[in-house]
């Protein structure tokens, strides 16, 4: 045996399989990417006993076809001869469909263990799975777990370390019922969970003949000739083999509804009382899908989760302030007891901790917005907004789905943009990419909510939820535009699964948010302490060395350029120009590096606030043209890491230049006209 | 009938589906296959549909319930 085993954690979506993981891991797992691809893959080490397991967790997913991404990520995963055990994680509560991925998991032949999850859930309904009976069926070990009561844990991976070994013992006690009358020259009921019609056995043994002639060391070829049945795109060709005199036609519905008795047959005798009570889905479904309600319902959460966001996050900001004033006065003066440099002081007081401490201040507003994210994740109800949205989705020519995407871009733009992988269609998908980042992500926040305080006093809330607002109907109708002037007319199609609510598990919250709050401070700490550095540079040199006036250094003559093209929105003061350019590092950077070109230390605190004011009022720059200014943050091209993923999303450098630059103009558009007419008012 | 003439609470039966590729796979895999029990559970004016199926629970848009032809049943 080796010294460490690999485990793959698989199961359908929202069958508990990550809280699984997470019971195991703790936070302590790496995420790291697919290589070549966006899809997350999340692994983790663990020991239990003398065994060292490595965990590694899939993509959720209904079945094994090569038909999307995730699908066949999924399967060329575990097909690798690293994986030492499949753990497939089955809802119980709804087994009949989690059998499904079951089958083709066991069919892959590779050690299975089958981790029956939410069995409490089952209880609770009046339900039981007879646990003998199934492992029995299924020829595979069924070890009973719950990832939120964390019992059954130690047990599933005792079964792991020990299943490996007694693979391929093969003592299956599962019998058609019509056995008997199976006219198939092999019986494989001793062999294999499943079994086929006589018809489809018999072409399985042709094409493994043939198979074997071709290659007499390839691993499972029955589960091969089952998927030269299907006529699998992948398998078909990667197997360079005639088989049309056999498969005269695609027997793949036929598999799949052989599959499907199969499971039913397992079902009747396995479980035993059927579902007694109604599930408490059902009476909260009433409310939140009603036809009428659900809307208003659904618009009435997101005004909660601003609010929160903005209130008790600013709250909270007032702590931070203080602390890291603080920390700013000590730093000076240790500095300055130090005799440092006067140069090193400015870089270190007035370039990184002005930068850097800035942005720090606006933890606790996104602390609180990542949170209400990861509940509605969680509790089950983001696939319901999908449903709710559908018909309004569906005017602008998108489907329901592509709600969520939106809905996640509040949060980051990153993940939201990798999210509309969902969306199968392409045209679908570009659009959704495309609309996406005008849904005003975290890392604009700290924008609304300076711009706010400063500008709008009492209306500040307003003020920054009206940001929110904008981003949306600029979204909606950039859409409806493109979906108008599309010439094949695509119709999108809604399919999603709506999972049981449950109370969401603080476990899988805790690590959701940490892992967000620990991307703010990495970029905190990295992009924006950079930029910060090279803010300070450009603004203290200039053409001839070191300037003490930062109108001669080079920031300035960059900002000036711009400065032109950004008068008619209000915005034309060289530093906002710079600010703004910077910002393309990371939308935060426009605050952090503000305080760095007017000269104030940290942003954020009181003192700063009126400085800020004032050196503002000085080039007349009013409430309107805050507005503006927070109108152009939101909208214009989002930060460089989400145009990396855009362009690895769309696979197209003509879509991504054309993505930036369409931002930006619309940016521009919006913010002058917004100014322009505003202007006729005042 | 279609899916999307099923009412509110009434049990049917799938007589065929009328979609090709990834889609049909999809609800193919999902167990939607000929004889098997649909349960209406909520729709909306634009023809989304909410369905229990094999005990689980799902939302299909206007286009996909158009295409699901349905056997009416006896509800039980």
């Amino acid at each position: 045996m080796k010294e460490e085993l690999q485990v793959a954690f698989i199961g359908n979506p929202n069958c508990g399989k990550t809280t699984l993981f997470n019971a195991y891991t703790g936070a302590k797992l790496k995420v790291a990417n697919w290589p070549g691809v966006t899809v997350e893959k999340k692994e983790g080490a663990f020991r239990y006993h003398n065994h060292q397991f490595r965990l590694v967790d899939l993509p959720g997913i209904y079945s094994l076809t090569s038909y999307t991404l995730e699908e066949k990520l999924s399967r060329e995963y575990i097909l690798d001869d690293s994986v030492d055990v499949i753990v497939d994680v089955a809802d119980a509560s709804c087994l009949e469909r989690n059998l499904f991925l079951t089958l083709q998991l066991i069919e892959l032949g590779k050690p299975v263990i089958l981790a029956l999850n939410m069995m409490d859930i089952v209880k609770e309904r009046g339900m039981e799975i007879d646990l003998h009976r199934l492992p029995e069926m299924l020829g595979i070990p069924v070890i009973p777990v719950s990832a939120r009561k964390k019992s059954g844990l130690d047990i599933l991976m005792h079964a792991v370390a020990h299943h490996q070994k007694k693979f391929n013992d093969g003592n299956l006690e599962h019998h058609h019922s019509d056995i008997e009358h199976s006219a198939h020259k092999h019986s494989h009921h001793t062999e294999f969970a499943l079994v086929y019609s006589d018809e489809i056995e018999d072409k399985i043994d042709e094409i493994m003949e043939r198979l074997l002639a071709y290659d007499p060391d390839l691993k499972n070829p029955r589960w091969h000739a089952i998927k030269i049945l299907e006529q699998d795109e992948e398998i078909c060709k990667k197997i360079d083999i005639d088989f049309s005199d056999i498969v005269t036609r695609s027997y793949e519905s036929d598999i799949i509804n052989q599959k499907y008795d199969f499971i039913e047959e397992i079902i009747e005798e396995v479980v035993v009382n059927k579902e007694v009570k109604e599930a408490n889905t059902d009476k909260i479904d009433y409310f939140l899908t009603h036809r009428y309600l659900g809307l208003p319902i659904f618009l009435g959460i997101m005004a909660m989760v601003f609010v929160l966001t903005f209130s008790v996050g600013d709250w909270l900001k007032g702590y931070f302030e203080v602390g890291i004033t603080g920390f700013s006065d000590g730093v000076l003066a240790v500095l300055q007891r130090l005799h440092t440099n006067d140069m090193v002081i400015s870089l270190v007081v007035d370039g990184i901790i002005a930068g850097v401490g800035g942005i720090l201040t606006f933890l606790p507003n996104i602390f609180i917005l990542f949170l209400a994210l990861a509940f509605l994740e969680d509790s089950g109800y983001m696939s319901r907004v999908a449903y709710i949205m559908d018909g309004i989705m569906g005017r602008i020519g998108l489907s329901g789905r592509a709600f969520i995407p939106m809905l996640l871009g509040f949060g980051c733009s990153v993940p939201a943009v990798m999210a509309t992988r969902a969306l199968e269609d392409t045209t679908d998908r570009r659009k959704t990419i495309l609309v996406t980042p005008f849904m005003s992500c975290s890392a604009r926040l700290p924008v609304y909510v300076l711009f706010s305080d400063l500008f709008f006093g009492k209306y500040a809330v307003v003020a920054a939820f009206s940001m929110y607002v904008i981003g949306l109907v600029v979204a909606i109708l950039v859409a409806f535009v493109m979906t108008k002037l599309q010439k094949k007319k695509v119709k999108n199609s809604l399919l999603i699964e709506l999972p049981e609510y449950k109370t969401p598990n603080l476990h899988t919250i805790i690590i959701y948010v940490w892992d967000k709050v620990k991307d703010y401070l990495t970029k905190a700490g990295t992009t924006i302490f950079v930029a910060s550095i090279i803010m300070w540079f450009i603004l203290n040199v200039g053409p001839h060395g070191f300037v003490t006036d930062i109108s001669k250094s080079f920031g300035a003559g960059i900002g000036k350029l711009v400065v032109p093209v950004l008068i008619p929105a209000g915005l034309g003061i060289w530093q906002i120009a710079l600010a703004l350019i910077s910002g393309l590092a990371a939308k935060e950077i426009v605050v952090s590096n503000l305080g760095i070109l007017f000269g104030i230390g940290n942003i954020a605190s009181s003192g700063s606030k009126s400085a800020l004011m004032d050196a503002l009022s000085g080039f007349n720059f009013t409430a309107v043209n805050a507005y503006a200014l927070m109108i152009f943050v939101l909208l214009y091209t989002p930060c460089v890491a989400t145009i990396a993923t855009m362009k690895r999303e769309m696979k197209s450098t003509k879509w991504t230049v054309f993505a930036v630059l369409f931002q930006v103009i619309v940016a521009w558009i919006v913010s002058v006209l917004f100014f322009q007419v505003a202007n006729l008012f005042i | 009938m279609t899916l999307l003439e099923g009412e509110i609470n009434q049990v049917y039966c799938i007589d065929k589906l009328l979609i090709d590729g990834n889609t049909s796979r999809r609800l193919q895999s999902l167990g939607l296959i000929h004889g098997t029990d649909i349960k209406v559970v909520n729709k909306k004016r634009n023809g989304a549909i909410i369905f229990k199926t094999r005990g689980s629970r799902l939302a299909v848009g206007k286009d996909i319930a158009d295409k699901i032809i349905l056997e009416e049943r006896e509800a039980h």
